[in-house]
């Protein structure tokens, strides 16, 4: 018990927040776990669009991954899980290691906590509403008792055994205070060196897109974030900087760190509209807001595509305002900013699109680049 | 983490999103706290309900899907 507070301590000291998107204090959500004898879970699934930090850790850190694991179990040789998508080249690596590997579907909610937590359980990989944080326990939908679970991102784990082996203050010497500690950004999509960056927050976007070969003439935007994220504008990607403070002026985050530069030839209303259909796709199915809402949205930016109207537009933003916090997990208030952000960014190119005057060559880009 | 740590959060209405089939009893019952979208679901417009009121929603659930939650 000793030894466990004085983790959670250290990672308060530390300030680490997780690396999976939400931004949470580590602390707080380690102290909750190790008062309530969690299971440990290390998400290693790199879920969301153009992810790939967390399968990068697996592959170029497993030792001090595995090392935090253990740190964060508290001694405990059992219950420690570490997720990654079926035969996935992380769960490859992973499973080699000889660690005990919870491999989820390859669909965008199966990664998400509480989805992770359903699967361990032998259920399947959806995410639970959670009543009570997953890693104090509590009950399913349908009453049944759920085994407390401390589920982290990869990346954060590592944070763990860094900050365990150097210190607070060597983590707070990186980034900003209020988002201190080195970081991992994802930057794919048309670039010339893909990769994944070591890097810290309140750099320029503009420095991390220049790393993996720069932002090429004529791109319509940079999505960061994935279908939970924001679009960028070329001139915002140019000015803004890799912080919450930053991007949250164009209601962008660091969120799970990705980075996906859009191709200078697919017509982006075209490549948002094919994201949103792959969204409505990807729905459980279980909550109403999100299984009709989604499809709904869909269709309805298809519709403004085809026919750009004022009308056409308040039809799309009175549908988002009915997505967020309406779901078991984030998943629709993630596309709600995902959409608003396309409103925002592409919305002088509809009517230019509608009249015929598009510009872009080619209406479906290669959806190998867009989605996963 | 917040600077109002210390304080009690208020009691709100919560939906389980999961449990929720699209009966429409809350809306019947709170009106201005939830109304019903065009498929039925709940849209809490007022999580902040009467305890008394609350408890009786929560009762009458055909799905067993509201809970009252700090937040």
């Amino acid at each position: 018990m000793t030894r466990t507070d004085t983790l959670a301590d250290l990672l308060d000291a530390a300030g680490l927040a997780g690396r999976g998107g939400a931004a949470f204090s580590t602390a707080t959500k380690v102290r909750a776990a190790h008062a309530h004898g969690a299971d440990l879970i290390v998400n290693a699934c790199d879920g969301e669009i153009g992810a790939a930090k967390d399968g990068w850790v697996v592959e170029h850190h497993l030792p001090e991954l595995v090392h935090g694991a253990t740190l964060l179990a508290a001694g405990r040789r059992r219950g420690i899980l570490f997720a990654a998508h079926r035969n996935s080249r992380t769960a490859g690596i992973l499973r080699a290691a000889g660690l005990d590997v919870l491999e989820a579907p390859s669909r965008y909610v199966s990664s998400e906590e509480s989805a992770l937590v359903s699967l361990a359980h032998g259920r399947l990989a959806r995410p639970m509403t959670k009543r009570v944080p997953v890693a104090t326990g509590g009950r399913d939908s349908r009453g049944a008792r759920i085994r407390p679970t401390l589920v982290l991102n990869a990346e954060t784990v590592w944070r763990v055994a860094q900050i365990a082996e150097r210190g607070p203050d060597w983590f707070r010497a990186l980034g900003t205070p209020a988002e201190p500690g080195p970081r991992l950004v994802a930057v794919s999509g048309f670039v010339a060196a893909p990769q994944v960056l070591e890097t810290q927050a309140g750099v320029p976007v503009r420095a991390l897109l220049e790393a993996a070969g720069g932002l090429p003439p004529g791109s319509p935007a940079v999505l960061v974030g994935g279908l939970g994220g924001a679009f960028l504008s070329p001139d915002e990607a140019g000015r803004l900087h890799w912080s919450r403070e930053s991007l949250g002026t164009v209601g962008a985050a660091v969120g799970p760190g990705v980075l996906v530069v859009l191709d200078p030839w697919t017509c982006p209303a075209e490549a948002v509209s094919q994201m949103l259909t792959y969204a409505a796709g990807e729905s459980a199915g279980q909550c109403g807001p999100c299984m009709f809402g989604l499809p709904a949205v869909a269709r309805e930016w298809d519709e403004l595509v085809l026919r750009p109207s004022r009308a056409a537009e308040e039809r799309v933003r009175r549908r988002l305002e009915l997505l967020p916090d309406r779901g078991a997990c984030r998943f629709p208030d993630g596309v709600a900013r995902f959409t608003g952000s396309a409103l925002r960014v592409f919305g002088s190119h509809l009517a230019v699109h509608a009249a015929g005057a598009c510009g872009y060559t080619s209406r479906r880009s290669d959806p190998r680049v867009v989605v996963g | 983490m917040s600077s109002s740590a210390d304080l009690p959060a208020p009691v709100v209405l919560r939906v389980d999103r999961v449990a929720c089939t699209a009966h429409g009893v809350c809306a019947s019952l709170l009106p201005g706290h939830v109304r019903l979208d065009e498929w039925g679901y709940p849209v809490v417009v007022e999580p902040r309900v009467g305890d008394a009121e609350a408890r009786t929603a929560i009762r009458l659930c055909p799905a067993r899907a509201l809970y009252l939650a700090r937040r």
